[in-house]
């Protein structure tokens, strides 16, 4: 799939980009790495086709003056949980975002995702780039959160269909909490997405949206 | 009469005290003051006058023609005590007599006798220190008759300059700049100020020996702050409020009520597990940072207080650093009088 393609080089280019910075410029810049545990909500198509997970995931942050970046890998062993849906599958997702920092509490963000299925036919692999804001606000010392919402543009599905320019959706919520001075932090993060993907066998076009609703909840290394 | 008695007896009493260091050695002279303590005027005259023919010291000569003059006044030969008194003047020109000690009539024959001669008495010089270029030293003599008087300063490598003339009776100060000609501070030394009083044929003069130093002009300190105001704290601690805790229930609330109404409707209600998790880890958070003290926030009026602040302190440094440049550059002078030896003439 082309998606899968793209977001491999993209995470390769980003992770050369931030080795490739000298050590006394990354001291001026905020890293923060850290595994997390995913659990997961999946749907397809209809109410029939209805998964559940959990799973591992990585999220790396990054901080550089008004930019900054948030990469996150995540794999989610999902089982069924209806009838209908009779196998399980693995989704390995990489969410990529880029963001800038705009005013206030607001930052743009741009980014990309992709899904991958396996076995492949379980379930539909999905691409797609995002953009929106995100506005964050700092709770107390050390504690801050975040919610981001935006669409999903380009969307590519491994069995094909499409979404309207407004049909893909995104929405999130963020939670960080600094401990030992700030050297580990608490993550916690929420991810729900809609695809309103439309498939055409030749009889007309029939609905076939995806959903996913990600939770991940882990600690990071703050360097 | 018996009142000038008494005051020749006072007189005559702190006399010896009045000579200071010096002594009366002379025995005619000695017999003369005696007799004057004795009131035996006429004894004290003749004995007076014979001791002036006899070899005497300066001082003692002074003192012999001092007797005179109180034995004058005593007995009431003013013109013959103002005679004695000029003779005391011209040789101990700084000579005075005690206003509390002395007979008026002694003291009024003293007086005219100081108008009869030129002299130029009680020389004063200042002790100063100032900048070379921004102050002056003080001056001050007493000339007794309208004459024309010069004063200059000798000495040195300086030669002579003329430093004040004028035509004067009286009082008279004057102010020194202690510069050259060039507009240069006096080179460092010892000097002779001199003045000299002329009237027709008669002239007078007198100096005082002063010394000059020079010294580094003290500089400025650098402020690290301005007298009257002080730094403020940057940061301010906000009073507690719910706002933290609010804003996680309408953050959390937005999530969760977009995920329900984003939900599309063929896939069934959305699942709130995942998003009611994290947005339960945030109310909590809010709650409990509402509880908590608030972290600290940048405080504008204060940062920009201290900024202005910082900001008149460099400007005064900097006015404070061309000052110093400048002082650097002057001369700290120090006049100092000294010791006089020998009287005028």
């Amino acid at each position: 799939m082309s998606g899968g393609r793209f977001g491999g080089l993209a995470v390769c280019a980003l992770g050369a980009l931030l080795t490739a910075q000298p050590l006394n410029r990354l001291s001026a810049q905020h890293v923060s790495v850290g595994p997390q545990i995913a659990f997961g909500d999946y749907r397809e198509v209809s109410s029939d086709l209805h998964y559940r997970g959990t799973g591992l995931g990585v999220k790396a942050t990054v901080l550089w003056k008004k930019f900054s970046a948030d990469v996150v890998l995540s794999k989610v062993k999902y089982k069924p949980r209806t009838p209908a849906a009779t196998a399980n599958f693995d989704a390995s997702e990489v969410d990529v975002r880029l963001r800038y920092y705009v005013t206030g509490p607001v930052s743009a963000e741009l980014g990309f995702i992709n899904r991958k299925m396996d076995p492949e036919f379980e379930a539909q692999s999905v691409g797609a780039v995002t953009l929106g804001a995100r506005m964050a606000y700092v709770l107390g010392p050390g504690v801050h959160m975040s919610l981001n919402g935006g669409l999903l543009f380009g969307s590519k599905f491994s069995g094909g269909g499409t979404t309207s320019a407004l049909g893909a959706l995104q929405l999130g919520l963020g939670l960080t909490v600094d401990a030992l001075h700030g050297r580990v932090l608490v993550t916690g993060d929420y991810g729900f997405q809609r695809f309103s993907r439309k498939t055409d066998d030749g009889s007309g076009a029939l609905p076939a949206p995806i959903q996913q609703s990600l939770g991940r909840v882990g600690f990071a290394i703050a360097f | 009469m018996h009142r000038s008695t008494s005051w020749l007896v006072a007189l005559a009493l702190v006399l010896p005290a009045a000579a200071g260091a010096q002594t009366i050695r002379n025995p005619t002279l000695r017999r003369a003051q005696q007799a004057f303590d004795n009131l035996d005027y006429r004894q004290a005259l003749t004995i007076a006058i014979s001791s002036l023919r006899e070899r005497l010291t300066g001082f003692e000569r002074a003192r012999a023609y001092e007797l005179l003059g109180f034995t004058y006044s005593g007995m009431d030969s003013i013109l013959k005590a103002v005679d004695a008194f000029k003779q005391v003047v011209l040789i101990e020109p700084e000579r005075d007599l005690d206003p509390n000690r002395t007979s008026p009539k002694a003291l009024s024959a003293f007086q005219v006798a100081l108008t009869q001669i030129l002299v130029v008495r009680q020389l004063r010089v200042d002790s100063v220190s100032f900048i070379g270029g921004q102050g002056a030293v003080g001056i001050r003599y007493t000339v007794t008759q309208p004459s024309r008087v010069v004063t200059r300063v000798t000495g040195g490598t300086l030669g002579s300059i003329r430093i004040d003339s004028t035509v004067a009776n009286g009082q008279v100060n004057i102010r020194w700049p202690a510069r050259m000609s060039s507009g240069d501070p006096v080179p460092a030394g010892t000097y002779n100020v001199v003045v000299e009083a002329t009237v027709g044929q008669n002239s007078f003069s007198t100096s005082q020996p002063i010394r000059i130093a020079h010294g580094a002009v003290d500089t400025l300190p650098h402020l690290t702050s301005l007298p009257g105001y002080t730094y403020l704290p940057e940061t301010e601690v906000p009073p507690k409020s719910w706002r933290p805790m609010g804003l996680a229930l309408v953050y959390s609330g937005i999530a969760l009520a977009g995920t329900s109404a984003l939900s599309h409707g063929n896939l069934g209600s959305a699942s709130m597990r995942e998003g009611g998790m994290i947005g339960g880890g945030i109310v909590l958070a809010g709650f409990v940072m509402t509880l908590k003290k608030p972290a600290p926030q940048p405080a504008r009026g204060n940062i920009l207080y201290n900024s202005l602040l910082r900001e008149q302190i460099a400007g005064r440094n900097t006015e404070i650093a061309q000052e110093n440049t400048r002082r650097r550059q002057q001369v700290a002078l120090s006049v100092v009088p000294l010791p006089r030896i020998g009287g005028g003439r």
